[in-house]
């Protein structure tokens, strides 16, 4: 691991090593070591899809991180993932929010034109929006802006207004709000000019070719070509990767990073704070309603064991917090650790019938997901809480667990917003209450958090709401998983952001 | 295996002799029977596909959409995708259509035609040279241990034989990845395709055509070999083997055309042993065929998906048993 780490030092040269740990500071523009960022040559880089999956559709659902790796080269989203602000511009450069927090006025950056050359406009950014909205999942995906609140003002301004307040619109428009020249056909969709870095020379089939977009408004991109390789497996990635075959192997996983650890020619990149794997306790009803019984649980769980185990080590220790990878994350909570005397009081003071046995569902989406269920059941087991672990498969899970059961894992991939996670799944009646939790107290701040415009107070706020989320919601999160690329050495600039700002590949440059 | 053994009893019952143009329409007749009888039975085929995917858990609804959509989303999503409608509706739908070559449309909005088109021609270039290998191997080593048997070759290709066939191709695969790519190098370990969507150099087939062919090689071996023993008891073989004619001619000459029909039957069967294998083989190395577009669909409960593979590879292998059904016609009628 020292190794691995002090790799990633060399390699991230300008970054501190507070940026490599926890993802704050630094800049991903900064200069990496190495020298400076060389022009030119093509970067081979292989990323996770299956042909059955194949989506050309900026706005379609990409269930390929391949094509939405090519998407996102090809096309720039209003803002995208940072660094130190968890949300940067992108094809816009500016985005200011009214007073009430509810209309929001993005500026299209200066020189920002599409690949074939004409200039994008706010009109093309609108209908891009709206067509988005328009998409089965736009709801989702643009949550409390209608189509209609998607408004042009002037040639470089767009206006959003929110249904209601929302401080954190702009983290929204980070992942899937590409930007395609107005009126757009469907049929042309695929091979519609977009105005990122990279132009497309040609795609086929899952895999790609890209090459530099020279007049690109972010700046300057260094790599002259970007191929990309589809892979079905990581396991056909990482064989790539030890051949020589590609560059680099993109969220490829811990068992490659494994594989290629006694691998000199091979660098391991990890990205902090990529996946949360929480256990969802129910808090409305069943064995787990008591706080008490809740705060055992946290407090039965060997979280260091469970990170070198389950996650090989790629990964941090975490403190039922969600959102770990914010800055605004609140590092002062006091880490929970574990307690099996304060634990057994707990669940003896709670009547907590030890008796019986409790079923934790899970499934085997993502690597290492089944794992922590099961090393987790044999943790409880030492204070002699029976727990059985029950996989279910995807489908099934979603259908009759997820949202409904009492005990079931699951897992997040954008957790650099603390904001993001108390709307979407913490507040009284949010659509993905997983834990079906209602706190007064905590819907207060919520609420305070989302209308306070004030940096301070706002930030008193959020660390109130941390420290409600820490004490009693239904979350047991006791770690997060890296995301872990594979790199040969020659590769500089790669992206340390977790999930999706591993495809920001701008900056990425080949040393001789 | 006792099925291919009667076989060649059989071929040595000899028909009465009949005109050449009754004996071609009695032929043309058997194989619109077969045929219909073929087509009949991929109806069924896809019937049962149908009604496994729906016994699966979860739907194609459920499987592709997002986990930010909610119930009433996803219930969207299926009214969409049609899945709110009886299976047995949608199978009618869908096979109606076929006859026209309209695939369905897959549970991401993609045209199945348009999904199956690349990967097609790559799984036929991965299965037919593993076919091909597999013949040539086969009937090599067969005719080699038949030629002295219970020699010290016959008793090592017996064995070998049966080992090759216990190993599945996952086995296979993962030994050749180390010892041929990660040991030494020589070969590229996973399949990269170029702007044409074909492997970008030919060395990116040998590994998985290997990992097909080791297998299937051992299991005709077997039929070859067991097939020419069965020759080599017949009269006319016997009478061959009298007459001091070389072993090379007795084998090639009287045993071989007699053992066809059963080699034939053998290998027709394996087609169907290939496709099946691809899917763990293509997965593996990265190989862009059908086999890793049904390994995705399978998961996405993609019925129309699912369904137009399994009508493909029904279509292969119907041809291919049409074809052995053909020598076995042949080989007969030649006797007559």
């Amino acid at each position: 691991m020292d190794f691995t780490r002090r790799q990633l030092l060399a390699a991230g040269g300008g970054l501190g090593a507070s940026a490599l740990l926890s993802a704050c500071g630094g800049d991903g523009a900064a200069p990496a070591a190495g020298g400076s960022p060389r022009q030119g040559g093509t970067l081979r880089i292989g990323a996770l899809g299956r042909p059955s999956a194949i989506t050309r559709d900026p706005h379609g659902t990409q269930g390929n991180e391949s094509d939405y790796l090519v998407i996102a080269l090809v096309y720039d989203t209003l803002t995208a993932p940072g660094d130190k602000d968890n949300t940067v511009g992108r094809l816009a450069s500016a985005f200011t929010p009214s007073k009430d927090l509810r209309t929001w006025r993005f500026t299209v950056a200066e020189g920002a034109a599409f690949h074939d050359g004409t200039p994008v406009t706010a009109n093309d950014v609108v209908w891009s929006l709206r067509r988005l909205r328009g998409t089965p999942s736009g709801a989702a995906r643009l949550p409390g802006v209608t189509a209609d609140h998607i408004t042009a003002d002037g040639k470089r301004t767009v206006v959003l207004v929110s249904d209601y307040p929302n401080a954190e619109l702009p983290l929204l428009t980070r992942l899937s709000t590409f930007v395609l020249k107005k009126g757009t056909a469907g049929k042309d969709i695929p091979e519609a000019p977009g105005t990122g870095p990279f132009k497309l020379d040609w795609y086929r089939d899952g895999n790609a070719r890209l090459v530099r977009n020279a007049d690109w408004h972010g700046g300057a991109v260094h790599l002259d070509a970007v191929e990309v390789t589809m892979f079905q497996s990581p396991q056909a990635m990482s064989n790539a990767m030890l051949s020589g075959q590609i560059d680099v192997a993109s969220n490829v996983g811990a068992v490659a990073a494994r594989t290629a650890k006694a691998r000199r020619d091979i660098r391991i990149v990890r990205r902090p704070d990529d996946m949360a794997m929480p256990i969802v306790m129910r808090t409305s009803s069943g064995p787990f309603a008591d706080p008490k019984v809740r705060e055992a649980m946290k407090l039965l769980v060997d979280r260091e064991a469970m990170v070198a185990q389950v996650l090989s080590g790629y990964g941090t220790v975490a403190n039922d917090i969600l959102g770990t990878g914010d800055p605004a994350y609140a590092k002062d909570i006091p880490q929970r650790k574990r307690d099996l005397a304060r634990a057994e009081r707990l669940l003896t003071d709670a009547g907590f019938d030890f008796s019986r046995t409790y079923q934790l569902v899970t499934t085997e989406d993502v690597a290492g997901l089944a794992e922590s269920a099961t090393l987790f059941a044999s943790q409880a087991r030492e204070a002699g809480v029976r727990i059985e672990v029950v996989k279910q498969e995807s489908g099934a899970f979603y259908q009759k667990t997820w949202l409904k059961g009492d005990f079931y894992t699951n897992y997040w991939g954008t957790n650099d917003s603390v904001v993001f996670f108390a709307s979407k799944t913490l507040t009284t009646g949010a659509g993905q209450n997983e834990a079906d939790w209602s706190d007064t107290a905590f819907d207060a701040a919520y609420r305070k958090v989302m209308a306070t415009a004030d940096r301070a107070a706002r930030a008193a706020a959020l660390r109130d709401l941390q420290r409600i989320e820490h004490e009693r919601s239904g979350y047991l999160l006791w770690g997060m998983a890296d995301g872990i690329d594979l790199a040969a050495p020659k590769v500089h600039g790669l992206p340390k952001l977790p999930g999706y700002g591993r495809v920001q590949l701008e900056n990425v440059w080949l040393a001789p | 295996m006792t099925e291919t053994g009667t076989r060649p009893a059989e071929a040595a019952v000899r028909p009465v002799p009949k005109p050449a143009a009754r004996r071609a329409g009695a032929l043309a007749a058997r194989a619109a029977a077969v045929l219909a009888k073929r087509v009949l039975m991929l109806v069924v085929l896809l019937a049962l596909v149908f009604a496994a995917i729906e016994l699966l858990p979860g739907d194609a609804a459920t499987a592709t959409s997002e986990r930010g959509e909610g119930a009433a989303g996803v219930a969207a999503r299926r009214r969409l995708l049609g899945l709110d409608r009886p299976v047995w509706e949608r199978f009618w739908d869908w096979i109606t259509a076929l006859p026209t070559g309209d695939l369905g449309t897959s549970a991401r909005g993609e045209r199945v035609g348009d999904l199956l088109a690349a990967p097609l021609p790559n799984t036929v270039l991965l299965g037919g040279t593993a076919f091909v290998l597999t013949v040539l191997g086969a009937l090599a080593l067969g005719a080699w241990a038949a030629a002295r048997p219970k020699g010290l070759v016959d008793r090592a290709v017996d064995l070998t034989s049966t080992a090759a066939f216990a190993l599945p191709e996952f086995v296979v695969a993962v030994g050749l990845l180390l010892v041929l790519s990660l040991w030494t190098g020589w070969l590229p370990a996973a399949t990269v395709t170029g702007a044409d969507g074909a492997p970008a150099t030919w060395t990116m087939l040998v590994m998985p055509v290997l990992a097909l062919t080791v297998p299937q090689t051992g299991w005709n071996t077997r039929i070859v070999r067991g097939a020419l023993a069965d020759q080599a008891a017949t009269p006319h073989v016997e009478a061959a083997r009298l007459d001091g004619l070389t072993t090379r001619q007795v084998l090639l000459r009287h045993a071989l055309p007699g053992a066809w029909p059963a080699i034939a039957t053998g290998v027709a069967t394996s087609t169907g042993m290939l496709l099946g294998g691809t899917v763990v083989v293509e997965t593996l190395f990265n190989h862009p065929g059908i086999g890793t577009v049904l390994a995705g669909a399978v998961a996405d409960r993609d019925t129309p998906v699912i369904a137009a593979v399994v009508a493909c590879s029904a279509a292969l292998i119907t041809v291919v048993l049409l074809l052995a059904d053909l020598v076995r016609a042949r080989t007969l009628g030649a006797r007559s």
